[in-house]
């Protein structure tokens, strides 16, 4: 059974290719930025720009509404929210302490615009993009000047590596275990919580001792193998920035310039009510 | 010849807080030479594995040292050294790998010892290549087979450029081929590359090309010598729960029969276990015969379900009645053809085999029998219930039970009595049958109220899986489907599990017994279908399926051991009835076929 976590999408585009710390901090920067725009233009060339990325990485345009279908809920409401309780520019409607502003609608559709790039940034950069074990490279990578404090980044990252790893094989073993349980006459699909959760019990203790087996085993086969933490280890596929890294790193650095700029520079829009 | 290895009397026990230290190891002592094949034989439990671990520092020794590589494995300094040296592959082949992809699994070892680029994506390919999974290299191990797994750990030893590979009941949990063909890949590495080999089992078949055979028994080494001089202590061997090979097996069993002492003779090798055997036969005289035969007869033959012919079963009910029945995975776009148009029928009693490679379609076949799987295409009639309606599933579940491979691992309950009355209790029986029936099957596998009140976690393997299957005859079912129910077990768990298969006969409990070991299915099965590839090629008696050459060669399936070796007899014995699946029968046919030569030159004297 084959599992990708995090709807990881195979393919071999540049933003497959480039370096995950890279990314990473990308990523970082660009959700400080979006929650620093405001300005209608500087908000609608990063939508652009995104549309651009999407076209770079050939990303089924079907993932990306996946994950922002994620958030969907949450945008509705916000949106709905805002334009109800906030009274700026132009009143269109009033009800008691309602109103329907301009104001309000552009500040709910801002919110709303806002969390639709938050999750299309950081899925289209990292987990569309970049493998989950990648992740996992590159946080250890920058979280390594930390060790100095002994914070655990090596380990941080092994434990997330070694977990992607068992992945299958633990669904595959709940899957096997769930079969011989029902055939024992359990049932997992129907009767009242109580019984549910009773049925529970019979595939969650074989699925924890059996996990517990396979820890102990993985730790001694790993300590066959020499393993002694995170000193003195190589890499089969170390982490090296290319050119193409630092460009990619440069050019997201001018456009988070001209964004910031275009966004205190640029004379407020009318429709905005000077929000 | 060095040694690289060198066990001096040592002793070792596993220490836990809250009960007395349990001896693993007391006084062993040998040697490994470089370059030396060398087999450690031993039931579970026997201290082999702690052996193991006592090799390379992954334990170290209460009393006594172990020098491994020229170094003490106490000497923390060197000790990754002595693991680079003394590489491990381990039983379960899912708890061993680490990497995320093939290539990054073998790389983990050199990663550690810090090796550098480019020279470790070089070792990386060349292990690969040297296990034959280079082609794999960027494939998620989850998708592997377990052959392949344990190939890929082997290559993620390679790949520390060892001079001693261990392995520790590496081919305990894989299939007939694979183990075959995981052993000739390390014999062929210990030649190409000069390899040290330790193998630890209790499949006698992987020790006959040892050099040398330790037995272990109770922590201690009982025997030490080449393949032969182990394999000829017949009763020795057997008494502490292993086995020895078939042949062996029968003309031990001859000599006993024709009362010659076997001493002093070699009877190992197939070929030399032909000789000796045919020289008795023909030393004996027809009183010496006669003797035989009758001793023999005694204990001999294939205990059968009790119908003699295919006509005698037609006039059964039936149980079970498939009808090109089809079935194909659909995941993730890829679908797969599980099951074409297999048809079959199971009777009443008898003791149905289910034969066929991993992949075959036998396990998607028997969770097609209690529903577990819904039938997609074709007609199945599992007693009298109608396989499309949940509710008769439900019903239908508690008439059919299915013990998976491995069942141990669905213990879950805080006393064997609770775990066993799971099934019962969850069909609503009274207080009162639950007990009766939790009761019944404990007799039947042998368990007393002392096993039956611990916590199934405190058992032994072989124990465990008595607790499981008791935990299906519980719910007193008619019907009773095993899948690989000996799987991982030593050869004397294996025989336990086959005699209450038997017992199961006296219940007019109806087995359905899939397997891969011809031998298993051969001696127990009243009929077997032969599954290849989603087809069934044949569902006959054995006999029958045993003398279809062509069939078996189709499916890459060999006849049992018995039958291959009396197969050698034919020129000599030309009226050998070599359709026999135990050894005593065997025995007994070939002393028949030279009584019936006797009196046929007599006749033509």
């Amino acid at each position: 059974m084959q599992l990708t976590l995090g709807h990881y999408y195979h393919g071999n585009s540049v933003l497959h290719r480039l370096d995950p710390r890279i990314k990473i901090i990308v990523v970082v920067l660009f959700m400080v930025v979006i929650f620093l725009l405001n300005h209608p233009i500087a908000i609608a060339a990063f939508g652009i720009f995104l549309f651009v990325m999407i076209a770079v990485a050939k990303v089924p345009l079907k993932s990306i509404l996946r994950s922002v279908r994620a958030v969907l809920f949450i945008a509705i409401f916000a949106f709905i929210v805002n334009i109800l309780t906030v009274d700026a520019g132009v009143v269109l409607w009033r009800l008691g302490s309602l109103t329907l502003s301009t104001g309000g609608l552009w500040n709910g559709f801002k919110l709303a615009l806002r969390l639709f790039y938050l999750v299309v940034t950081s899925s289209l950069f990292l987990t569309l993009t970049t493998t989950p074990i990648k992740i996992a490279d590159g946080l250890e990578k920058l979280l390594k000047p930390l060790e100095r404090l002994r914070f655990p980044a090596h380990e941080l990252a092994m434990m997330m590596s070694i977990a992607l790893r068992f992945v299958p094989t633990l669904v595959e073993e709940t899957d096997k275990i769930m079969k011989a349980q029902s055939s024992r006459g359990a049932n997992y699909d129907t009767g009242n919580i109580f019984q549910k959760a009773k049925g529970m019990v019979s595939m969650l203790v074989p699925l924890f001792v059996s996990s517990f087996k396979r820890a102990d085993d993985l730790a001694i086969a790993m300590e066959a193998r020499c393993y002694q933490g995170g000193t003195g280890r190589t890499k089969l596929h170390p982490l090296i920035l290319k050119t193409s890294d630092t460009l990619f790193f440069i050019g997201a650095l001018v456009f988070i310039g001209i964004l910031l700029t275009a966004e205190y520079m640029l004379p407020p829009l009318v429709f905005a009510g000077g929000i | 010849m060095t040694n690289l290895i060198t066990v001096n009397d040592v002793g070792f026990s596993y220490k836990s807080y809250d009960s007395d230290p349990v001896q693993a190891i007391e006084h062993v002592s040998f040697e490994v030479a470089a370059g030396e094949y060398v087999a450690i034989l031993g039931r579970n439990g026997s201290g082999k594995s702690t052996l193991a671990k006592l090799l390379n520092g992954l334990e170290l020794p209460e009393y006594g040292n172990v020098v491994t590589a020229g170094y003490d494995t106490t000497d923390d300094r060197m000790i990754f050294e002595i693991r680079r040296n003394c590489g491990m592959v381990f039983q379960n082949p899912d708890n061993q790998i680490v990497g995320t992809t093939v290539e990054e699994d073998v790389a983990f070892g050199p990663e550690n010892l810090g090796v550098p680029l480019p020279e470790l994506a070089e070792r990386v390919t060349s292990s690969l290549t040297a296990v034959g999974l280079r082609e794999k290299y960027d494939t998620s191990p989850s998708a592997l087979s377990g052959g392949q797994k344990q190939k890929l750990a082997i290559a993620g030893v390679l790949a520390m450029r060892p001079s001693c590979l261990v392995l520790d009941e590496a081919t305990a949990m894989l299939d007939p081929v694979s183990r075959e063909e995981l052993l000739a890949l390390v014999l062929d590495l210990r030649a190409t590359q000069g390899l040290t080999v330790i193998n630890i089992t209790h499949h006698m078949e992987e020790v006959l090309q040892a050099d040398k055979v330790l037995v272990m028994d109770n922590g201690h080494i009982l025997l030490t010598g080449t393949p032969r001089d182990i394999f000829c202590n017949v009763k020795e061997i057997r008494r502490i729960g292993l086995d020895v090979p078939m042949h062996t097996g029968i003309v031990h069993c001859l000599a006993e029969g024709l009362k010659q002492s076997l001493i002093g003779q070699e009877y190992v090798e197939c070929e030399a276990a032909k000789t000796v055997a045919l020289k008795l036969l023909k030393e004996a005289s027809e009183d010496n015969l006669l003797v035989a035969a009758a001793h023999l007869r005694k204990n001999a033959g294939r205990k059968g379900y009790g119908f003699d012919s295919l006509e005698d079963a037609a006039t059964r009910d039936v149980v079970i009645e498939a009808e090109n029945l089809s079935y194909i995975y659909d995941g993730a776009g890829i679908t797969t053809q599980a099951l074409h148009d297999i048809s079959f029928k199971v009777y009443r009693g008898e003791c149905f085999g289910i034969m066929g490679h991993t992949g075959s379609g036998k396990s998607t076949l028997i969770q097609h029998l209690n529903g577990l799987l819904r039938k997609q295409k074709g007609d199945l009639k599992v007693l009298s219930y109608d396989l499309s309606r949940s509710g008769d599933i439900r019903t239908l579940r508690r008439h059919v039970g299915l013990l998976f491979q491995y069942p141990e691992h669905q213990l879950f309950a805080e006393t064997c009595r609770e775990d066993i009355a799971y099934g019962p209790t969850q069909l609503g029986w009274s207080e009162t049958d639950v007990a009766a029936s939790v009761d019944a099957a404990a007799a039947i596998v042998g368990l007393d109220d002392a096993v039956l009140n611990k916590s199934p976690f405190e058992l032994s393997g072989g124990q465990k899986r008595r607790v499981a299957l008791a935990g299906i005859l519980s719910m007193e079912p008619d019907i009773l489907i095993l899948d690989e129910p000996a799987a991982g077990l030593d050869p004397a768990g294996r025989d336990e599990i086959r005699g209450y298969i038997e017992k199961l006969r006296a219940f007019d409990i109806t087995v359905i017994l899939v397997s891969h070991n011809m031998d298993e299915l051969a001696y127990l099965a009243d009929r077997i279908l032969v599954l290849n590839g989603g087809r069934a090629e044949i569902c006959a008696v054995p006999d029958e399926i045993f003398s279809r050459t062509d069939i078996l060669q189709r499916c890459d399936l060999s006849v049992p051991r018995t039958v291959g070796f009396l197969q050698q007899f034919i020129d000599v014995l030309p009226s050998l009835n070599i359709y026999q699946y135990d050894e005593r029968a065997a025995a007994l046919a070939l002393v028949e076929a030279m009584q019936h030569n006797l009196t046929a030159e007599r006749g033509t004297q």
